[in-house]
């Protein structure tokens, strides 16, 4: 059975942390012991926001300051028992990140740096100036620290009660982070729009990530407060928000052992470099400056890449079966044949003067195979885009299935059953075959985020049977061999295999495809008409963009013409052939020797 | 071969340790490169290391040597909080000397109180520092500094006596040590009758207070008192300056930092009066030491501090010798009872009791203000119609 | 009334301060999407070299102290030009160092990196001239030019005078001039520009020499203000930052103007409430951000699906 390193290494690594606490006597390495711990936890929720979702903020040193500030004055001010206040600080920090995510949603790069560095010193100012309720740089004393029974903690007990709750953390992230939230995570931070395609709800994820990093930094606040038993506003600044996004970037986003590696390091560095402050203040600049670097993928991304080298028995990814059975959509979501499956009508874009989108009206019917065809410039992607929700239309309508989904979102409609692809590949170049598949069966895990977070056996379940129908997907497309290869790394025609295998874990009913030829080789164009014959096989309907017209005549059963933005004429692939419009705007004349069709304007 | 060249490093080592161990520790724990206050933390310590070295050459304490461990907390109270911890748990110090910042002095003072060892400020001023722990059994905490209480009152006393109006206002910076002082002006300016007419408020790094001013101004205030470091205060009077406002205006010691001279320029500078305990010609002891430092170092921004310093380190010097011990309670005891002790700033008969951990009052305390680039006595028809009864407390 | 014209006045100088870090912003950013988050240290930097300059040019050792009559208009022309090449230097060190190796690579790694670099430049500051403020009285005098009862310093009126000159001759160099017309070009499509002979790289480079020395500029500018300390910079640079934001960070003209509205906007708030000052700037370059995230007169950026 496989069984990873972590469930062995973890256990030896609590007992030997349990054990140093107990044989160190001396408080200043237990001070500095418990600071790497406080460091980790708020390192390891900042990853999530930072390393998987990829919004880097300037401006957690807020959130830090919500937790410690709640669980002063909770406790000072209003008497609180110090475990409840510990708990809230969390939940205020948690809401305060809610506060956070909204205008940072709006906005990236240098403006989102800009939001949330604006963020972090409002709340700076906030507890310096607001000194009726804060107290400003006198600060609140008395805050009273956690205690069992009578005693208050020890210095000890903190380190012990520190360890117990970085290990929570550690297992809370890993739970969540390796399975689906942690791919939807990345799938945000790589390729915002076919995360929202394959039923990511970006903005969901966004906050989610925002209110995940805030608890963690709000708890970590809480922890330094009450164990000083003191807070002043000196203890947030813009330094702080900097060095919890080194915590991040030094360790190594994007992995689970980044944060604690990070913590480790630059804890170590702070408080043993702290009696020569000219050299730590050059160590850490040189830090800063070289270390990513030196490790672009930060320090976990150092250590793995030797070990692999050294340990390579370690690092072997669960194996892949060679033989799987053969996927299959469900009963319920087979519809029947010859219903109308999306009606649109009338549907109109204008961008200023270009109008992409001309009054359209198109119907699909289930179990068809139809194509869109039409020079460049006509609005083919365009009706798509509209079609799959990621642009709204200025005027008309969809329905799809009986449902009116024009004013929904992409990733709305992609649960209600439209799938697709993406003529300029998205993937998510970063993560494995597999994964990127997994992604696209997102909509269909509905374990919710407890579960996940906590690891709860269902689901575990979800996420054994998720892999294994992803399999399945795989070897449907002849990708099973590649499952753990990395999406960036393929050859282009096996990339956008791939890109199509992520639509149909999906579960579409009606499958868009945006030029599915497009840069594969005659040979290739010849496998994709098999292709998508097995996929209207299987029941999915399919819509597609192409200019390889061999494809386009072999495969469909209808056709739509657009031409400027209009549709301008439909029908069987040979109706369309013959017609005058259709020749003229787009086909070129029949030769009369060959009676081959050469396209005019059509690009290879 | 090797073997035994590791064998003897090893015990050479041990022996080192054994007998480094045998040394006295004094930690130190100030801002020495964090901004406002490093030029105080500087000084302080090139007096404290002047005092250790005067104290070895007689034989040390105790028959040991005395060493000084020094930390700069940057201005910081996580630093400085962390430092505290270093020095009491890890180099196990007898005493601390320090710090320079009232707020990181409030962060910490529950370190040293719960783990017995013993502190004397030598230039954080804020009156809670000492005041904290007045009602234990064992107060840690001593003070060898112009404690703001004592520097109010001599300033306050000057005010009200200089007022015509009786309009006086207040202006401070944001920080623990502005703030703290408003309150202690505040409530001095009670107890002879008076509310303040203005109360304002700037950013420690703040360049330009008119708007602060022109309030100060529309409250008809005639005399202004003036709570904030030195950067700050000189930028306050180019303010003044600006707007062709100019107030009495009476401050704290922190206008003896060069930098208030410096910036605000040598005219500017003389429309500030402030309270100052000793300065590097007040006596002769004092002008040896300033010449002894300044030899060494070359620069010494505040002599004030050095002497303060300096005064700290004998006071703790003689206590150990009395208490005949480096146990941390046995000292602070002995704190309480040291008499006659010779220091620069004056001879310390009694400074400490279990109610007063001030060494210095407002009797040792005077006028003083910038002349031509130097610290010169102040004295006025004001100053010389203050009685000790005005001196309120 | 009189307050009011003290803060336009005091505003539009500070004002003149964060454009032209703001457009050494904008420079970089424009050619290599990259910008320096180290930029307050190089106004420090600026600000430092000039102190010294003008002290041993008095033969004072580069820590002594100046007085007003110390400082002439010739040394601070001197120290002027020594800053400004010790900057050019210094800015082709922090492209080579921190820039280059991570120019289009995912992530923030440049923003680290650049940060680094400013940490050390300031630990050097510290090690060479120690924690305390450096005065620099100003070359045009102390006096105070009363208008009314408002009034402003001379140095005041030089810098406003300065960054107007350098905007417009910067604006004129990118709009008329043959390598004004090649850094725009490099601005739009590095690719296309190396493809008609452009020497993209010298680009670069110029581009982020011009930024230092703007920074250093607006540092010696500033000290006989505010005086010249290490701690000076981050504040600056971060106020600059934000009008660049609010500007259009890849529009020059936008990044003038937002420094000039801070400037002033910063003045305004502080007239009526000082406490207040920062938080509202903060929030209001959050409320702008939120309606128009490119900036007043920036650019919006279409992803093309």
């Amino acid at each position: 059975m496989f069984r990873q390193p972590h469930t062995y290494a973890l256990p030896a690594a609590v007992v030997l942390l349990v054990a140093a606490t107990f044989f160190i006597g001396n408080d200043f390495y237990l001070k500095v012991m418990f600071m790497t711990g406080v460091f980790y936890i708020a390192a390891a929720g900042f990853n999530v926001l930072v390393g998987y979702a990829g919004q880097k903020s300037l401006g957690h040193a807020g959130l830090y300051a919500a937790g410690a500030y709640t669980a002063a004055l909770l406790t000072a001010k209003l008497g609180w028992n110090p475990w409840i206040a510990f708990v809230a600080a969390g939940a205020v920090a948690g809401l305060c990140g809610i506060v956070i995510a909204l205008p940072s949603l709006r906005v990236r790069g240098p403006s989102l740096a800009m939001v949330t560095i604006g963020f972090g010193i409002v709340v700076e100012k906030i507890v310096t100036e607001w000194s009726d309720v804060f107290a400003g740089q006198a600060g609140i004393h008395g805050v009273a620290p956690l205690s069992l029974g009578a005693a208050p903690f020890g210095m000890r007990e903190w380190v012990l009660f520190v360890v117990a709750l970085g290990l929570a953390t550690h297992l809370l992230m890993r739970s969540l982070l390796h399975g689906k939230y942690g791919r939807a995570f990345l799938a945000v931070h790589t390729a915002e729009v076919a995360a929202e395609s394959v039923g990511v709800s970006v903005y969901r994820f966004k906050v989610l990530a925002f209110i995940v990093s805030a608890v963690f930094c709000g708890f970590a606040g809480a922890l330094v407060a009450q164990q000083n038993q003191y807070i002043n506003s000196d203890f947030i600044n813009f330094g702080l928000s900097i060095f919890f996004l080194l915590l991040v970037l030094f360790g190594g986003g994007g992995s689970i052992y980044g944060p604690l590696l990070g913590a480790i390091v630059l804890t170590l560095v702070d408080a043993f470099l702290a009696r020569w402050p000219g050299l730590q203040h050059f160590v850490y600049g040189a830090l800063l400056l070289f270390a990513l670097y030196v490790m672009p993928d930060g320090l976990a991304g150092a250590v793995r890449a030797a070990g692999r080298k050294l340990f390579p028995k370690l690092h072997e990814k669960e194996p892949i079966p060679t033989a799987v059975a053969e996927w299959q959509l469900q009963r319920s979501e087979q519809l029947p044949k010859e219903a109308p499956l999306l009606e649109a009508k009338g549907l109109y874009k204008a961008y200023g003067g270009v109008v992409p989108t001309n009054d359209v009206s198109i119907a699909v019917k289930t179990g068809h195979v139809h194509s869109l065809i039409g020079p460049n410039g006509a609005g083919k992607t365009t009706l798509l885009n509209i079609l799959s929700g990621i642009v709204p239309p200025d005027r008309g309508s969809t329905a799809f299935n009986g449902v009116d989904i024009t004013e929904l979102k992409a990733n709305e409609i992609c649960a209600l059953g439209i799938g697709r692809t993406f003529q300029n590949l998205k993937l998510f170049t970063d993560m494995t075959v597999l994964d990127n598949v997994l992604v696209g069966l997102h909509p269909h895990l509905d374990v919710g985020f407890w579960p996940c977070m906590l690891g709860l056996p269902l689901a575990r379940r979800q996420e054994r049977e998720a892999r294994a129908e992803a399999l399945r997907i795989l070897a449907f497309l002849g990708l099973l061999d590649k499952a753990n290869d990395i999406a960036g790394d393929l050859p282009y025609g096996v990339q956008r295999r791939l890109e199509l295998a992520r639509a149909l874990a999906t579960h579409p009913k009606l499958l868009l495809l945006d030029e599915p030829a497009a840069g594969l080789n005659p040979q290739e164009t010849h496998e994709l008409i098999g292709v998508i014959a097995r996929i209207r096989d299987k029941g999915i309907t399919v819509l597609l963009i192409e200019h390889h017209m061999d494809l386009v005549m072999a495969v469909s059963d209808h056709v739509f013409v657009l031409d400027y933005g209009a549709k301008i004429a439909e029908g069987t692939p040979a109706q369309v052939q013959a017609n005058p419009r259709v020749i003229a705007a787009y086909l070129g004349e029949e030769t009369a020797e060959t009676g081959v069709v050469s396209p005019l304007s059509a690009v290879a | 071969m090797k073997l035994s060249r590791v064998l003897f490093a090893s015990v050479a080592l041990a022996l080192s340790a054994a007998v480094f161990s045998q040394d006295i520790k004094i930690g130190y724990n100030s801002d020495q490169s964090g901004g406002g206050a490093a030029e105080h933390g500087l000084s302080g310590r090139f007096g404290v290391e002047a005092a250790i070295e005067d104290i070895n050459k007689a034989g040390g304490l105790l028959g040991r040597k005395v060493v000084l461990v020094n930390r700069d907390d940057q201005g910081q109270p996580p630093k400085s909080i962390q430092n505290m911890n270093e020095l009491i748990d890890s180099e196990k110090v007898v005493a601390v000397i320090g710090p320079t910042n009232t707020g990181n002095a409030l962060a910490w003072l529950h370190l040293p109180q719960q783990k017995k060892i013993p502190v004397i400020s030598h230039v954080a001023t804020g009156t809670d520092i000492t005041k904290r722990y007045e009602k234990e059994p064992k107060n840690y905490i001593f003070r060898v500094s112009m404690v703001d209480r004592e520097q109010v009152a001599l300033l306050v006393a000057y005010a009200v006596k200089a007022s015509k109006t009786k309009k006086i206002a207040m202006i401070a910076d944001s920080t623990g040590y502005g703030q703290g002082g408003i309150k202690d002006v505040t409530e001095i300016l009670k107890l002879h009758g008076l509310t303040p007419v203005a109360n304002e408020k700037f950013q420690p790094k703040d360049t330009d207070m008119t708007s602060q001013l022109s309030k100060v101004k529309n409250s008809g205030a005639d005399v202004l008192i003036v709570y904030a470091l030195a950067d700050a205060n000189a930028h306050l009077m180019k303010s003044m300056e600006k707007m062709n406002f100019f107030p009495v205006t009476v401050g704290s010691w922190a206008n003896l930092a060069s930098p208030f001279v410096n910036i605000a320029g040598r005219k500017l500078a003389e429309n500030l009066i402030f309270a100052a305990s000793v300065t590097e010609s007040s006596n002769d002891r004092a002008k040896a030491l300033n010449a002894r430092i300044l030899a060494k170092e070359k620069n010494l921004p505040i002599f004030v501090t050095a002497a303060q310093g300096y005064d700290s380190m004998m006071l703790l010097a003689a206590a150990i010798r009395k208490a005949n011990s480096t146990n941390g309670e046995q000292v602070r005891d002995a704190l309480e009872a040291v008499d006659g002790v010779q220091g620069i700033i004056k001879t310390y008969n009694k400074p400490f009791s279990k109610t007063n951990h001030e060494g210095l009052g407002v009797g040792d305390f005077r006028l003083a203000k910038w002349k031509d680039g130097k610290v010169v006595d102040f004295q006025d028809v004001v100053t010389k119609s203050i009685t000790p009864a005005d001196l309120k407390k | 009334m009189e307050a009011l014209l003290q803060a336009v006045l005091s505003g539009l100088a500070i004002g003149g301060i964060y454009a032209l870090v703001a457009l050494g912003f904008n420079i970089t950013y424009n050619t290599t999407k990259t910008l320096n988050f180290g930029q307050g240290e190089f106004l420090v930097a600026g600000a430092f070299i000039a102190v010294a300059t003008v002290l041993l040019l008095s033969g004072k050792g580069y820590r002594g102290v100046l007085q007003p009559e110390d400082v002439t208009v010739f040394r601070y022309l001197v120290g002027f030009v020594a800053a400004v090449v010790v900057l050019g230097a210094l800015g082709v060190l922090l492209y080579y160092t921190a820039v280059r190796p991570f120019v289009g690579a995912v992530g923030l790694a440049w923003v680290m990196s650049t940060i680094g670099f400013g940490i050390i430049v300031q630990a050097t500051a510290l090690g060479v001239w120690g924690p305390a403020p450096l005065a620099m009285p100003s070359p045009l005098g102390n006096d105070v030019i009363r208008f009314g009862s408002a009034g402003i310093l001379p140095q005041e009126i030089l810098i406003f005078v300065v960054a107007v000159v350098v905007m417009v001759a910067l604006d004129f160099t990118l709009r008329r001039t043959k390598i004004g017309k090649a850094v725009r070009a490099v601005a739009h499509n590095k690719g296309a520009a190396a493809l008609m002979g452009i020497n993209v790289p010298m680009i670069v480079i110029l581009a982020f020499v011009v930024s230092s020395c703007l920074a250093g500029l607006g540092g010696l500018l500033v000290a006989p203000i505010t005086t010249a300390s290490v701690f000076m910079g981050l504040v600056l640079a971060l106020k600059a930052f934000s009008a660049a934001i609010i500007g259009g960070l890849d529009n020059p003209r936008g990044c003038i103007l937002g420094g000039f509205l801070l400037g002033l906007i910063e003045s305004l708030i502080g007239l009526w409430h000082a406490e207040l000052r920062e938080i509202s700037i903060f929030v209001l370059i959050i409320v702008v951000l939120v309606f128009k995230p490119e900036g007043l007169l920036g650019r919006r950026i279409v992803e093309k699906v």
